[in-house]
């Protein structure tokens, strides 16, 4: 019984101390990862989308909230303006969508007049040389210049069909944050 | 044994991936360049000094019937923190290593030094022998790193030093090329060590 007890003890005190250990290490490495993520995953896709500004999308990026999750907490949006002699042109942000194993996170830009500029895949688990053709030119290329309306549709590959749905499902979702808070955004 | 002894011991007698053949998994997977199997030297060694010095503190506080769960959750911390700093600071690192860096929680070469060494000797001594383990499995996956960088892309620490009409052997880059240079690292390691004994046994 003592045994059993002292196990019990030792556990939940190693457990404990660990688990603390990493909330604090979390918190203070959070801030620079998020740096990170939009430095080397987010940055490339936003210049790949917009064309022509002369501002820093990324510096001049703002985060809009567009719900709420299950648990109450704000789902939070990056938007990345784009502007030239000072005015909005045109936004990029990401969406997401179910693929054929996980989220794929797309980068849409949409201009002012409701115009899908260039989409830029930020992240995917697809297979690697048959979903993940999702993320080559020759597909993303496809969504340039569509009205940016809900319920985009676009020819999807073959042999990656949950793949391209995935994305197109991914475009959708950021073209509805920008119909839906077009005021706020632009 | 002396502390130094504990330490340099890690470095050829008991080397691990070449001697005891441990940890092999990403020994073999993330050596495609020098400087990528440094990068996962160095997070292993990491992890596996401060698992040392930790579990070598709790040894006496830790009832033996759960000392493996204690040992797993300690290295789990450790790897967790290595992750966050890692994605943090040396992004490009953490993406090249990816599932890697979780995985270093099942390298066997660390909960075997816990459980083999670190449980039995005071702090001082664990973190002399983990130091020494560590920096021997990442001069094993820097030098056969290098080598496969070499060989595979003409490069070395992502400088050019072949000659302008060296044609890499792309196969060294796959995990076949993997296998066959750990493999001439291992008999090259065996030629040495004869000729040591040889030469001891002569005297």
């Amino acid at each position: 019984m003592r045994d059993i007890l002292k196990m019990m003890v030792v556990l939940t005190l190693i457990g404990a101390a660990s688990g603390m250990a990493l909330s604090l290490i979390h918190s203070a490495t959070k801030a620079p990862i998020e740096y990170q993520t939009i430095k080397f995953v987010k940055e490339p896709a936003v210049k790949k989308v917009l064309t022509d500004y002369d501002n820093n999308p990324i510096a001049d990026r703002k985060k809009i909230v567009v719900g709420e999750d299950e648990r109450g907490k704000p789902i939070e949006v990056i938007i990345f303006p784009a502007k030239k002699t000072g005015e909005i042109f045109a936004v990029a942000l990401e969406g997401k969508g179910k693929g054929f194993a996980g989220l794929i996170g797309v980068m849409v830009g949409v201009s002012k007049d409701g115009k899908l500029l260039d989409i830029g895949i930020t992240s995917h688990s697809e297979t690697p040389g048959v979903g993940s053709k999702v993320a080559e030119s020759s597909y993303t290329e496809r969504f340039k210049g569509l009205k940016a309306e809900a319920g985009v549709k676009v020819d999807a590959i073959s042999g990656a069909t949950y793949s391209s749905k995935g994305v197109v499902s991914a475009v959708n979702q950021a073209i509805g944050y920008v119909n839906k808070f077009g005021k706020e955004i632009f | 044994m002396s502390i130094k002894d504990e330490f340099t011991k890690g470095l050829w007698k008991t080397i691990a991936p070449f001697r005891l053949v441990l940890g092999l998994c990403p020994t073999l997977a993330v050596t495609t360049t020098g400087l990528n199997g440094f990068g996962m030297g160095m997070a292993t060694t990491f992890v596996l000094v401060f698992s040392n010095l930790f579990v070598s503190l709790l040894r006496k506080f830790i009832p033996a019937q759960v000392r493996i769960a204690s040992f797993i959750v300690i290295i789990a911390s450790f790897v967790v923190i290595v992750e966050l700093v890692m994605q943090a600071w040396f992004y490009q690192l953490f993406k090249i290593l990816g599932i890697f860096i979780p995985l270093i929680v099942v390298n066997c070469i660390i909960l075997g030094r816990a459980e083999a060494f670190a449980s039995k000797n005071n702090p001082i001594m664990s973190l002399a022998d983990g130091l020494g383990i560590g920096l021997g499995f990442t001069i094993s996956l820097f030098v056969l790193g290098s080598i496969r960088e070499l060989l595979g892309s003409g490069t070395l620490l992502d400088i050019p030093v072949m000659w302008s009409s060296f044609e890499p052997f792309a196969f060294m880059l796959k995990p076949p090329g993997a296998f066959v240079a750990l493999g001439i690292l291992l008999a090259l390691m065996n030629l040495i060590s004869q000729r040591q004994a040889r030469k001891g046994g002569a005297r």
